[in-house]
C-alpha cells in the first residue's frame, strides 16, 4: 500500500510538473529567408547638444553585428521652415552639423535619402511635456522571486497633462579592485629551448579599474491608470547581492524619456516581442510598424522610430558598506583558481614550454613562490598563479577615474 | 415463392356487397355493461350469431342508447374505441375480428399483381398500387418466434399507405431511453428516441419488424403489424454491461438517412475508451478527433471548426451559453463527462433555431436524474476526482443529478519542495446540478445549474482566475399529438480577474464579465408526412464589463479605472420546414432572420470618414442615454440542406447557410488566452458574416457496419475581428483603434470511415482543409501583409487521425489514438536589428512560417469489473499512455532577447509520454 502511494505520488508530481514547466528549450533558428531592411534609431531631446541619429541595415542570424548604412542624407525638418542638418561622423552614425534642442509646440519631420536615391520620412512629431526626476535612490531589498540585492528606484510627479510615459536608459559606473594584485610581474627572459621566467616590478596600474555599462533593456512604465500622474518606487535596476559590480563603490546615471503615446506603443510591443511569455501563451508577432515610411513604395519596409522626447537625468553613489556593512564581498568576476604552472612539459629535445607561453600570452598573474616547488622534476612550477582578471582589473575595466567620479 | 400464407381473407362469393337494407333495425340500450352482454341482447333481438373470442372483449364495457339502428351502426359505435372489426355473413353469423378487416372482395388488379407482390421478400407498400387487405407473412424463418404486436384496427376505408407509429421506450427502472436507434429492418426506415424516450415513425402499413440498437440497451426485434395510427410503448433491458464499442456513432441510419450536413453526435459512453491525458474522459477532446474540428495545439483552448475562429463556436450546455469550457488553458474540458449523456455537434449546416455564432453548435446535454433509484459514478484519476449523484425526489416523476470534479493540484503544490511551484497555485473545479420533472404527460420541465472556477499563478506576485456559470430552465409542453413547444430561460456568466500583488506601487485587481440573459420559444410541429415545421422566437440580452481596475493594498497608485459597461439584444424569429419531397429527396428548409440592437447608456467615438481609426482622427464622443440605441444591424440566415437517396445506402447531401454575430473576442494571441474578452458589436465594430456551401456523399457498407462520409465546403468570411500588432486590448477604452476587420475564407475535404461493430472497431478521419485571413485597407497602419490573403494560425492543410478499439473479451480491451497534423503557421524572425544598445529580431509577415509537424500516440488498456449483477458498484480501470512516442510536438516559437543577445526557444507542453491510471466506479 505504501508503494502504491508513493507510485501515486510519483505520478501525480510529473503530471503536475509538466503542466507547470511544461518542456521549453532553446534552439538555433536556421536561418531562412532574409530580408534587409532600414533600421532607423532616433531620438532627438529637448538636450541642446550635437544629436546622433544611427542607420544600420538589418542582419542574418550568422552575421554578429550590423551593417552600417553609409552615405545618406539626414534631416530635421522643423515646422517644416527651419532644417537641422546631419553629417556622418562614424559609419552609420549622424551627428547633426549644429546643436540644437526640440522646442514644445514644434512639428518635427526626419527625412532621409539613402545612397541609391530612395527616401523615407517619418509622421510629425511634437514634443510630449515631461518633468525631472524627483529622486532616485537605493534600497537592499528582496526581490518577487526572493532573491536579495540592491533596488535603485525613481520617483517623479508630473503635471496631469503632461505624458504619462516614461522610459529609461541607464549608464552604470563600478570600482573593480583585483583581489589578487600583487606588485611583483613575471617576465620571460629568452633562453635557447623555452624562455625563463623572472619576477620584475610591475609598471603599470592595475589594481583599481572602473568599468562603465548602458543600459540594454527597454525599461518602461507608464502611470496612465494611476489616479496622479506619479511615478512612485519605479524599480529601475535590480543588481543581485552577489554581483561583482557592487564590491567597493558603485553610480548609476539613469535617464527619463518622457514618451508620447505612440512611441510609448511602439517601444512597448519591441519589448514584448523579445520578452519571455507565458507557456500557454503567444503574442502575436509580426511586422513592427513604426514611425517610419517610404516616400515611394508603400510595401517597402522599414524599422525604428523618430522619438521627440524630454529627456531629465540624475546620478547617485554608494558603497557596499553602506548596506552591506561587515559583511562578506561578493564572489570577484573570476573564481580565480590558484595553479603551479610547470615550466615545461615532456622529455624530449623540444618540450612544450608552460609557464613561457602563458606569460607571452598574459594570461596569469603572480601571486607569491610554490615553496613546493624544487626544480623541473617538482609536480607544479615555481609560481603559484591566477587567471589574469584577478590580478589585473584592466580586463574589466580602465585605471582611468571617470570625470564624474565621486569618492 | 414457395412461401406459405394464411391469407386472412374469407373468399365470399355469393355476393359483392353486403346490402344496406338487408341489416334489420333494432332499438337497444346498454349501461355500462360487457360487451359480451350486450352481444347477448343483439344476438336475443336478431338471427344473428355472434362469433369471438372471449379474451378479446374481456373488461370492454360499452353504453349506448339505440333507436331503431341497424345492427352494423350499432356494432360500429360499440367497438370505435377497441381494435375489433366485425364481419356479417350471409348466413346471419357475425364474427368479431381482431385488428383484422374482413374483406368479401379482392381488389381488382389482385391476381394481375399478385406474382409481383408476393415475389418480394417483403410486402412493399410501394408495390402496392392500391391498399388491399393485408397479408401477413407468418413462415419468414428469421423471423420466426418473435413477439408480434398488432396496432390499430383496420379501417376498411382506408387509402393511406402508411401510418404513424409512436410510442415512448422505457428501461427496466421506467426511465426513458434516450437516442436509442429503431430500425426497420429491410426498409429504409429509421428514427430515434428523443431525449424523453419517445419516437415516432412514419410506417408501411402492414408487417414491420423493428429493431433496436443502443449501447446498454439489449438489442430487441418486434415484429409489428400496423393497421392504423397507433401508439407502442415498450420497455427494454439493459445489457448487463457496457463494454461496447468506443465513439461517437450517429445513429444507425444517420449518416446517410438526415438532411444536414456536418453534423455529429458524441456519446459519452461510447468514449470512455479512447486513451486520456491525466485520466479525464472528455467529450471535447473527442470531438477533436473527428474531421473538421481541431485545435491550435496542446494547451490551446477553443476550436477551430472548418477554418472558423476559436469566438465563432456556441457551446451550449442544457441551452446555456458556457464561454470558456476548459480548465488549465485547454488540458480539461470543464463539461463534466459523467454528467453529460451526449453532444450534438452542427459544423455544417447548423439548424434555424440557433444563431449568433459562425462556425458551429456544440449542443451538450446533461443526462436525466434517475428517477427510479438513487445512483451515482465516480472516478479516481491523477490529477482529478470526479463524483456524480443521482437521486429520485418523486419517485417515477423527478429526480436531482448533482455532480462535481475537483483537482488536488493545490495540495501536491504545497507539498512540493521547490520553492518556486509551492507558491504557485493551479486550482479549478467545476460543480453541476440538473433537475428533471415530469408533472404528466403533457408537462416536463428540466433545469440546470453550473459553476465552473480556475485559479492559478504564474509568477508569484499575480493570481488569474476566470468563472463560468449558468443557470436554465427548460419547460416541454405538448399541445396535441401534433404540436409540441418548448419554453427555455437561460442566464450565464463569464468573468476573469487578475490580482497582481508586487513591489512596486502599481498592486491592482483587475475584472471582465459578461453576462447573457436568453429567452426563448421554440415550436415543432408534425403537419404531416411530409412536412414538419419548426418554428419559434428568441431574444437575448449581453451586458458586458469590459473591465474595471482598483488599486490593492494603501500603498497602491493605481486609479480606479471602469470601461463602461456595453449593452445589446440580439433577437430573432426563425422557422425551418423538413419537406419529405418523395421517399428520395428530403429538403429541410429554414430561415431565420436575426437582428442586432447595440444599447446605451454608452460613449461612442467618432472617427473622421476615409481615415485610419486613432488617436489622430478621433472627432468627438457621441452620448446615448441608457436603452438608446445606438446601432442595428442584422439580416436573413437561410438554413437550406437537402438530401437525396442515390440507393437505399447512398445518399448525397448539400446545404447552403449563412450566418451573423454580434459578439467578437478580443485577443493578441495566437492561440486562446483566459484573459481574452468579449465585445459586442457598435458604432465601430461591425458584426461578422459567414456564408458556407457543403456537398457531401454518405454511405453505410454490410447493413450499416461501416460508415462513409466525404463532406467538401467552401466558406467565406466578413468583418473577422483582428489586431494590429502589439495592441493592446485590456483596459482600452478606445478599442476600435487597435482591432482591423477583415475578410476570410476556408475550404477542404473531409473524409470519416467508421466501423461501429465487431471486437476491432474505430474510425479513420482525414481532412484536407485551409483557412486564410485578408486585412486590407488604404492606410498602412491597417494592412498586414500588404493586404493580401494569409494562412490563419490554425490552417493545417493536412489533418489524419486514427481511433481504434480491440475487445479481447467483455472485460479487457485495449485502444489506440494516432493523430498527424501539419504544422500551424507562426510567425519567425527573419532576421536582427540593433537598436537602443540591444540586439532585437524582426518579424517576418504574419504566418509566413510553419512550426514542425505535429503527432502522437495515444495507448490505453481497460479493465471492467466481473460482470455479476449483485454487487455494490461496477469498476472500470483504465492505464493509459499519453504520447507514446515521446514525440517533442512544439507549441509554439519565441525569441527573447536576454542581456542584448537574442535567444530562441521552443516550447511544448507534453513531450514525454504521459502515464495516466484511473479508477472509475459506478453504483
Amino acid at each position: 500500500m505504501k508503494l502504491l502511494k508513493k507510485h501515486f505520488c510519483f505520478l501525480v508530481v510529473i503530471s503536475i510538473v509538466l503542466l507547470f514547466i511544461g518542456c521549453v528549450e532553446e534552439f538555433i533558428p536556421r536561418a531562412g529567408e532574409f530580408n534587409d531592411i532600414l533600421v532607423v534609431e532616433a531620438t532627438v531631446t529637448n538636450e541642446m547638444k550635437h544629436h546622433k541619429i544611427y542607420l544600420n541595415r538589418t542582419y542574418s542570424f550568422e552575421d554578429e553585428i550590423a551593417l552600417a548604412e553609409t552615405n545618406a542624407q539626414v534631416m530635421i525638418l522643423e515646422d517644416s521652415n527651419n532644417q537641422h542638418m546631419f553629417e556622418e561622423s562614424e559609419p552609420g552614425v549622424y551627428t547633426s552639423i549644429n546643436a540644437f534642442n526640440v522646442v514644445p509646440g514644434a512639428n518635427y519631420q526626419l527625412k532621409i535619402t539613402m545612397k541609391d536615391g530612395s527616401s523615407f520620412s517619418s509622421d510629425k512629431m511634437t514634443l510630449p511635456q515631461g518633468s525631472a526626476i524627483d529622486s532616485l535612490y537605493t534600497e537592499r531589498i528582496v526581490n518577487d522571486f526572493g532573491e536579495e540585492g540592491m533596488g535603485i528606484y525613481v520617483d517623479n510627479t508630473n503635471a496631469q497633462e503632461g505624458s504619462k510615459n516614461f522610459r529609461y536608459e541607464y549608464i552604470e559606473t563600478y570600482k573593480v579592485i583585483a583581489p589578487d594584485w600583487n606588485s611583483v610581474a613575471l617576465v620571460n627572459v629568452p633562453q635557447p629551448v623555452c624562455p625563463m621566467v623572472i619576477k620584475a616590478g610591475r609598471e603599470r596600474e592595475e589594481r583599481v579599474c572602473y568599468t562603465s555599462k548602458s543600459s540594454n533593456g527597454i525599461i518602461l512604465t507608464s502611470t496612465d491608470n494611476f489616479d496622479e500622474n506619479r511615478v512612485q518606487r519605479f524599480l529601475v535596476r535590480f543588481i543581485d547581492r552577489s554581483n561583482y559590480i557592487l564590491s567597493h563603490r558603485y553610480s548609476i546615471l539613469v535617464k527619463q524619456y518622457a514618451q508620447s503615446n505612440a512611441a510609448h506603443s511602439f517601444y512597448e510591443a519591441l519589448k514584448e516581442f523579445s520578452s519571455s511569455e507565458s507557456l500557454f501563451s503567444e503574442t502575436q508577432p509580426g511586422f513592427l510598424e513604426g514611425n517610419l515610411h517610404s516616400d515611394s513604395d508603400r510595401n517597402k519596409q522599414v524599422l525604428g522610430y523618430f522619438d521627440v522626447s524630454t529627456v531629465s537625468e540624475k546620478r547617485i553613489y554608494f558603497d557596499y558598506e553602506d548596506y552591506f556593512p561587515g559583511e562578506e564581498l561578493p564572489p570577484y568576476a573570476d573564481p580565480c583558481q590558484r595553479a603551479a604552472p610547470k615550466v615545461a612539459a615532456g622529455h624530449s629535445s623540444e618540450p612544450r614550454c608552460i609557464l613561457p607561453v602563458l606569460v607571452e600570452m598574459d594570461l596569469i598573474r603572480y601571486v607569491t613562490d610554490n615553496s613546493s616547488y624544487t626544480g623541473p622534476q617538482s609536480e607544479g612550477g615555481p609560481f603559484i598563479t591566477v587567471p589574469r582578471v584577478c590580478g589585473d582589473c584592466t580586463v574589466l575595466g580602465s585605471t582611468e577615474i571617470p570625470t564624474f567620479w565621486e569618492e | 415463392m414457395k412461401k406459405l400464407f394464411t391469407i386472412i381473407v374469407l373468399l365470399v362469393s355469393t355476393q359483392y356487397a353486403i346490402a344496406q337494407e338487408e341489416i334489420p333495425k333494432i332499438s337497444v340500450s346498454f349501461t355500462n355493461v360487457d360487451v359480451s352482454r350486450a352481444l347477448e341482447m343483439i344476438e336475443n333481438k336478431t338471427d344473428y350469431k355472434f362469433y369471438y373470442l372471449d379474451e378479446w372483449l374481456e373488461n370492454v364495457k360499452v353504453t349506448g342508447d339505440f333507436q331503431d339502428t341497424q345492427v352494423s351502426l350499432i356494432l360500429d359505435d360499440l367497438f370505435k374505441n377497441t381494435v375489433l372489426n366485425f364481419y356479417i355473413s350471409d348466413d346471419q353469423k357475425i364474427f368479431l375480428l381482431q385488428n383484422n378487416q374482413i374483406y368479401d372482395s379482392l381488389p381488382d388488379d389482385f391476381f394481375g399483381e399478385q406474382e409481383d407482390q408476393l415475389s418480394d421478400e417483403e410486402i412493399g407498400y410501394e408495390q402496392l398500387k392500391d391498399l388491399g387487405p393485408l397479408f401477413v407473412n407468418s413462415n419468414d424463418g428469421a423471423n420466426r418466434g418473435l413477439e408480434v404486436v398488432k396496432i390499430g384496427r383496420e379501417n376498411r376505408n382506408n387509402r393511406r399507405r402508411t401510418f404513424t407509429l409512436s410510442g415512448k421506450i422505457v428501461n427496466a427502472k421506467g426511465q426513458p431511453i434516450p437516442d436509442l436507434a429503431l430500425i426497420i429492418k429491410g426498409k429504409d426506415i429509421g428514427t430515434s428516441t428523443n431525449a424523453s424516450g419517445n419516437y415516432t415513425v412514419e410506417l408501411p402499413v402492414g408487417e414491420n419488424i423493428i429493431e433496436t440498437r443502443g449501447l446498454g440497451i439489449q438489442d430487441s426485434r418486434t415484429k409489428v403489424i400496423l393497421y392504423n395510427d397507433g401508439v407502442f410503448n415498450f420497455q427494454l433491458d439493459e445489457s448487463v454491461e457496457v463494454l461496447d464499442e468506443v465513439v461517437v456513432q450517429a445513429n444507425r441510419d444517420r449518416n446517410v438517412e438526415a438532411a444536414l450536413t456536418g453534423v455529429t453526435l458524441i456519446e459519452v459512453e461510447k468514449i470512455k475508451n479512447i486513451p486520456l491525458v491525466l485520466g479525464e474522459r472528455d467529450i471535447l477532446k473527442a470531438a477533436v478527433t473527428l474531421p473538421g474540428i481541431t485545435t491550435a495545439g496542446e494547451g490551446a483552448a477553443g476550436f477551430n471548426v472548418r477554418g472558423g475562429r476559436t469566438d465563432q463556436n456556441l457551446i451550449l450546455l442544457d441551452n446555456g451559453v458556457i464561454y470558456n469550457p476548459s480548465h488549465f488553458f485547454g488540458i480539461f474540458s470543464a463539461i463534466n463527462p459523467f454528467s453529460t449523456g451526449s453532444a450534438e455537434i452542427y459544423k455544417g449546416n447548423i439548424p434555424a433555431e440557433y444563431g449568433g455564432r459562425l462556425s458551429s453548435v456544440f449542443d451538450i446535454t446533461t443526462k436525466d436524474g434517475n428517477t427510479e433509484k438513487f445512483a451515482g459514478e465516480a472516478s479516481i484519476g491523477p490529477v482529478t476526482s470526479n463524483i456524480v449523484l443521482e437521486a429520485p425526489i418523486v419517485k417515477d416523476k423527478s429526480a436531482l443529478l448533482v455532480g462535481g470534479r475537483a483537482t488536488y493540484s493545490d495540495w501536491i503544490l504545497r507539498s512540493l519542495d521547490d520553492e518556486q511551484l509551492n507558491n504557485s497555485t493551479a486550482s479549478f473545479f467545476d460543480v453541476v446540478a440538473k433537475y428533471n420533472h415530469t408533472i404528466n404527460e403533457n408537462n416536463e420541465i428540466k433545469a440546470t445549474g453550473y459553476f465552473s472556477r480556475d485559479a492559478f499563478s504564474i509568477t508569484s506576485d499575480s493570481i488569474f482566475d476566470y468563472s463560468n456559470r449558468l443557470v436554465s430552465l427548460k419547460w416541454d409542453h405538448k399541445f396535441s399529438e401534433k404540436t409540441t413547444g418548448s419554453l427555455i430561460l437561460s442566464n450565464s456568466e463569464y468573468k476573469f480577474g487578475i490580482e497582481f500583488d508586487g513591489e512596486s506601487n502599481d498592486d491592482f485587481d483587475l475584472g471582465y464579465k459578461n453576462n447573457e440573459t436568453e429567452v426563448k420559444i421554440k415550436m415543432k410541429y408534425l403537419h404531416s408526412d411530409k412536412h414538419k415545421f419548426d418554428y419559434g422566437i428568441s431574444s437575448k440580452l449581453y451586458v458586458v464589463d469590459p473591465g474595471d481596475i482598483v488599486p490593492l493594498g494603501a500603498q497602491s497608485d493605481v486609479s480606479s479605472l471602469t470601461i463602461p459597461q456595453e449593452r445589446g439584444l440580439e433577437s430573432a424569429v426563425f422557422i425551418s420546414d423538413s419537406y419529405k419531397v418523395n421517399d428520395k429527396l428530403l429538403i429541410d428548409m429554414g430561415l431565420r432572420f436575426s437582428f442586432y440592437a447595440a444599447l446605451g447608456a454608452s460613449s461612442q467615438r467618432i472617427y473622421q470618414d476615409n481615415a485610419p481609426l486613432n488617436s489622430g482622427t478621433f472627432v468627438e464622443t457621441q452620448e446615448f442615454d441608457k436603452n438608446e440605441v445606438i446601432e442595428t444591424y442584422g439580416g436573413p440566415e437561410v438554413r437550406l440542406s437537402a438530401r437525396y437517396f442515390i440507393k437505399p445506402d447512398l445518399s448525397v447531401k448539400a446545404s447552403l447557410n449563412n450566418a451573423y454575430q454580434y459578439i467578437h473576442t478580443l485577443s493578441n494571441n495566437t492561440t486562446v488566452s483566459p484573459t481574452d474578452t468579449w465585445k459586442l458589436s457598435d458604432l465601430n465594430i461591425e458584426p461578422q458574416e459567414a456564408y458556407q456551401a457543403s456537398l457531401g456523399l454518405y454511405k453505410n457498407f454490410e447493413g450499416n457496419k461501416y460508415e462513409l462520409s466525404v463532406e467538401g465546403y467552401y466558406k467565406q468570411q466578413k468583418n473577422l475581428l483582428d489586431y494590429k500588432v502589439g495592441a493592446q486590448l485590456l483596459l482600452n477604452e478606445a478599442i476600435e483603434t487597435e482591432v482591423l476587420q477583415g475578410d476570410g475564407k476556408a475550404y477542404g475535404v473531409e473524409f470519416l470511415l467508421k466501423k461501429s461493430e465487431g471486437k476491432l472497431n474505430g474510425w479513420l478521419g482525414y481532412t484536407y482543409s485551409r483557412s486564410f485571413v485578408k486585412l486590407d485597407s488604404e492606410f498602412n497602419e491597417e494592412r498586414v501583409n500588404n493586404g493580401d490573403f494569409f494562412p490563419s494560425n490554425f490552417d493545417k492543410p493536412h489533418d489524419i487521425s486514427v481511433v481504434a478499439n480491440y475487445k479481447f473479451t467483455r472485460r479487457f480491451s485495449a485502444s489506440a489514438n494516432f493523430v498527424y497534423q501539419t504544422g500551424r503557421p507562426v510567425t519567425f524572425p527573419i532576421g536582427s536589428f540593433s537598436f537602443n544598445n540591444s540586439e532585437f529580431v524582426f518579424y517576418s509577415d504574419r504566418n509566413k512560417f510553419r512550426i514542425p509537424d505535429y503527432y502522437r500516440l495515444d495507448l490505453s488498456f481497460n479493465m471492467e469489473g466481473n460482470h455479476k449483477i449483485k454487487k455494490f458498484a461496477h469498476s472500470f480501470w483504465s492505464f493509459s499512455i499519453y504520447n507514446v512516442l515521446g514525440r517533442n510536438n512544439p507549441y509554439s516559437v519565441f525569441f527573447v532577447t536576454q542581456d542584448g543577445d537574442i535567444k530562441a526557444f521552443q516550447s511544448s507542453i507534453f513531450s514525454i509520454p504521459v502515464p495516466t491510471i484511473t479508477y472509475n466506479f459506478k453504483f
